[in-house]
C-alpha cells in the first residue's frame, strides 16, 4: 500500500468527520429548497377555502341575525353564548365575522377584476401604441404612482364619497392599477413583434383578437402574482378606511368596519374586538400571499461562494 | 466633462419633475373640482342654505369657484407661483399655514423611520446571508412574510392595546402631552410607538428584498476568487458584497419612500400624530379640497424628489446603473411582500 513517495504528500482527514472539514451534507429538503421547487401550497389552499366556504354558507351554521343587537350583552367577554364575545353595539362577534367576510373577500375580489381590467387594456394600448403615445402613458401611470395608495384612496374617495360596497371596490379598483399595467405594457412589448402576431394580424386578426388570442395568454402568467396581491391590498385598502371611519359605516359589516368600534375597545379594554376581527384578516391575506407566491417564478443557483 | 454630464442629467430631472408636479396639480385640481358635495358647505356649514342669492355668489367668487375649469385652474397656478395656495374650507387659514407646523411632524416621523428601517434591514440581510438556509434564515423569511400580512392599522391597535391600554407604558395618541410642546422626553415617548409600527411593518419586506440581492452577490464569482485567496468570509461580505450591494439598495430605498411616506401617514392617524397624514385624512372627512389637493401634491414631490436623489446617487455610485426602470422591474416581480403601498 505504501508507496516511496508518499511521504511527500500530506494525507489530511483521513479519519475526519467531514462536517468538521467544512464539507457541507445536503439533504434532500436542502436541495429542494434551494432549487426553489415550488410545492402547491395546501395548507394555505385549505384554511382559505375553509374562510371562503364559511363566509359564503355563514347563514346555514351562525344562526343568529348579524343585525341584531343586545342591548343587555354589550362589550361581553368571550363566554359559551358567544364563544367570541359581543362588540360594543351588542352584536354577536362570531356571526359578524363570517357575514363581514363575505363583504371583504368580494371586495378584495372585485376591486382586483377592476384594476386587472384596467391594467390590461391600459398596458396593451400602451404596449402596442408609438413611442410618444407609450411614453406619455406611462409617465402618467407613473406620476399616479408616486402618490401612496392609501393617500389616492383617501382622495378619490373624499371627492366620490361612495360608502356601500361596489362604490368602495370601484375606488380601489381604479386607484390600483398601475404597477399591472407597467408589467402587461413590457409583456406586450417584447411579444408584439413576434411571428404569430405578425401572422395573426396579416390573416385578418384585428385588435381585440390578437389581444384575446395572443397577448393575453402571455402575459397571463406574469402578472398572476401580482393580481393575486392586487386582492391582498385592495382587503387591506378597505379594512383600513373603514377602520378610519371615511370607508364602509358599521352597519355595513366588514373585517374593517368592525375594527372601527376599536376606539371604544380601547378605552373598555376589550381586546377580543381588536383580535378577532384582526386575526381572522391577517391569515386570510397570509394564505392569499402564500397562494399569489406560488404564482411566482424564482430563478438561482445551489450555493453561494461566500 | 464629467460635471458638465452631472449638471445635464440634473437639469433634466429636474424638469421632468417639474412636469411631474404640473400635472400632478392638474389631475387633482381637476378632480377636486368635480367633486359632487357642495365645498361651499364645509367652508360655511349650515349658513349656506341661509344665503341670499348675492351672498351666495359672492362666496363662490371669493373661495374661486366660479368660471369654467381651465380659468379656475389658471387662477389656482398664478396664486400658487405667489406662495399663495388657497384657504383651508375647514382650518379657515391659509392652508400653508396650517401645512407647514405639520410638515416636520411626519417628516421626523417617517425619516427616522427609513432610516432605521433600512439600518436594521440591511443588518438582517447580512445575516441571513451568511447562514442562508439555515434555521434561523428560514425563521426570518417565515417570519417576513408573516408580518408583511399584518395591515398597519391593526399592528398599531395591537401594540396600543398592550403598551397603552394593559402594561400603562407609553402613551396611545398625540406627539406630545398635554402642556408640554417643549418637553423633549415627552416627545420621544410619544414618538416611540408610532416608530416602532412603522419600523416593523416595513422592516421585514426590505430585509427579505436585500437578502435576495445579497444572496444574488455572494454567487458571484469575485466571492469564489476572494476566497481561494484567504480572505475571511466577514471581509469578504463587509468589505465586498455589502459594497456592491449599496447602488442596488439606494435605488430601493428611492423606490420605498412612497410605501413608507404612506405607512406613515396611517401611523399617524391611528395615533393621531398631528403630522399631514392625520390632516389628509381630516380633510377627506370634512371634504376640504383645497387642502387635500396640496397634500396630495406635497407628497407627489416628495416621493418624485426622492426617487430622483436615489437615481442620481447610485449612477455617481455605480455608472452601470443606467436604467433604473429594469430595477423597477426587478422589483415590482420581486414583490413578494408587500404593499405598501403598497400600499
Amino acid at each position: 500500500m505504501l508507496n516511496p513517495q508518499d511521504h511527500l504528500f500530506e494525507i489530511i482527514g483521513a479519519n475526519q468527520n467531514p462536517e468538521t472539514m467544512g464539507v457541507k451534507e445536503v439533504s434532500q429538503a436542502g436541495i429542494l429548497r434551494n432549487l426553489r421547487i415550488k410545492r402547491f401550497p395546501v395548507a394555505a389552499a385549505a384554511v382559505l377555502l375553509l374562510i371562503i366556504l364559511g363566509c359564503v354558507f355563514c347563514s346555514l351554521f351562525t344562526g343568529e341575525d348579524p343585525f341584531r343587537m343586545e342591548l343587555t350583552h354589550i362589550n361581553a367577554a368571550p363566554d359559551r353564548t358567544h364563544i367570541f364575545g359581543t362588540d360594543t353595539l351588542g352584536r354577536d362577534i362570531w356571526s359578524i365575522i363570517w357575514y363581514g367576510g363575505r363583504r371583504s373577500l368580494f371586495i378584495g375580489a372585485f376591486a382586483t377584476l377592476i384594476s386587472t381590467g384596467i391594467a390590461v387594456i391600459y398596458g396593451s394600448i400602451s404596449g402596442l401604441a408609438g413611442r410618444a403615445v407609450d411614453s406619455v402613458m406611462m409617465r402618467f401611470s407613473e406620476i399616479l404612482l408616486s402618490i401612496p395608495s392609501l393617500l389616492l384612496i383617501i382622495f378619490v374617495q373624499a371627492v366620490i364619497g361612495q360608502r356601500n360596497v361596489i362604490g368602495i371596490s370601484i375606488i380601489i379598483g381604479i386607484t390600483g392599477w398601475m404597477s399591472v399595467a407597467k408589467m402587461v405594457r413590457t409583456e406586450v412589448k417584447r411579444i408584439r413583434d413576434s411571428e404569430y402576431v405578425l401572422i395573426s394580424k396579416m390573416m385578418g386578426g384585428n385588435l381585440l383578437h390578437v389581444m384575446r388570442k395572443h397577448l393575453a395568454p402571455n402575459f397571463a402568467g406574469t402578472i398572476m402574482f401580482m393580481v393575486v396581491m392586487n386582492i391582498r391590498s385592495a382587503i387591506v385598502s378597505e379594512s383600513t378606511l373603514s377602520f378610519l371611519g371615511i370607508g364602509l359605516p358599521v352597519d355595513i359589516i366588514t373585517w374593517g368596519s368592525m375594527l372601527s368600534l376599536s376606539d371604544k375597545a380601547l378605552l373598555t379594554g376589550s381586546w377580543w374586538i381588536i383580535l378577532i376581527p384582526g386575526v381572522f384578516l391577517v391569515v386570510t391575506l397570509l394564505c392569499v400571499t402564500e397562494l399569489g407566491n406560488y404564482f411566482r417564478g424564482s430563478k438561482s443557483s445551489l450555493h453561494g461562494n461566500l | 466633462m464629467n460635471s458638465n454630464h452631472l449638471a445635464a442629467t440634473i437639469a433634466k430631472k429636474i424638469i421632468i419633475l417639474i412636469i411631474s408636479v404640473l400635472v400632478l396639480s392638474m389631475i387633482t385640481f381637476a378632480m377636486s373640482r368635480l367633486a359632487p358635495g357642495d365645498p361651499l358647505v364645509s367652508y360655511y356649514g349650515d349658513r349656506v342654505e341661509r344665503m341670499s342669492p348675492e351672498e351666495h355668489a359672492n362666496a363662490i367668487e371669493r373661495l374661486g369657484l366660479d368660471g369654467p375649469m381651465t380659468q379656475q385652474y389658471a387662477d389656482w397656478f398664478k396664486a400658487a407661483l405667489q406662495g399663495d395656495y388657497g384657504i383651508s374650507f375647514k382650518y379657515k387659514q391659509p392652508v400653508m399655514t396650517v401645512i407647514s407646523g405639520r410638515l416636520i411632524n411626519t417628516l421626523l416621523l417617517g425619516g427616522t423611520g427609513f432610516i432605521l428601517t433600512f439600518l436594521f434591514a440591511l443588518l438582517i440581510a447580512v445575516l441571513c446571508a451568511f447562514r442562508e438556509g439555515s434555521l434561523m434564515d428560514r425563521i426570518i423569511c417565515k417570519v417576513g412574510t408573516i408580518t408583511s400580512c399584518i395591515p398597519e392599522f391593526w399592528l398599531a391597535l395591537v401594540l396600543i392595546l398592550l403598551f397603552s391600554v394593559t402594561w400603562h407604558l407609553l402613551p396611545s395618541s398625540g406627539a406630545y402631552a398635554l402642556g408640554e410642546a417643549g418637553n423633549l422626553g415627552s416627545r420621544l415617548e410619544h414618538l416611540i410607538l408610532p416608530l416602532a409600527v412603522v419600523v416593523l411593518s416595513h422592516l421585514w419586506y426590505y430585509a427579505y428584498m436585500l437578502r435576495n440581492k445579497l444572496l444574488e452577490e455572494i454567487r458571484q464569482e469575485y466571492v469564489l476568487l476572494s476566497r481561494a485567496k484567504g480572505l475571511s468570509r466577514r471581509s469578504v461580505m463587509w468589505k465586498h458584497c455589502v459594497r456592491n450591494l449599496m447602488p442596488t439598495m439606494i435605488s430601493i430605498m428611492a423606490i420605498s419612500i412612497n410605501h413608507i411616506l404612506g405607512g406613515t401617514y396611517i401611523v399617524e392617524m391611528v395615533f393621531s400624530y398631528p403630522g399631514i397624514g392625520t390632516l389628509s385624512f381630516e380633510s377627506a372627512k370634512y371634504h376640504d379640497y383645497n387642502m387635500l389637493m396640496i397634500l396630495v401634491i406635497i407628497t407627489g414631490i416628495i416621493v418624485i424628489a426622492g426617487n430622483m436623489l436615489g437615481e442620481i446617487v447610485s449612477e455617481r455610485i455605480d455608472r452601470r446603473m443606467g436604467s433604473t426602470e429594469r430595477l423597477e422591474d426587478l422589483i415590482e416581480r420581486d414583490k413578494s411582500e408587500e404593499v405598501k403601498h403598497h400600499a
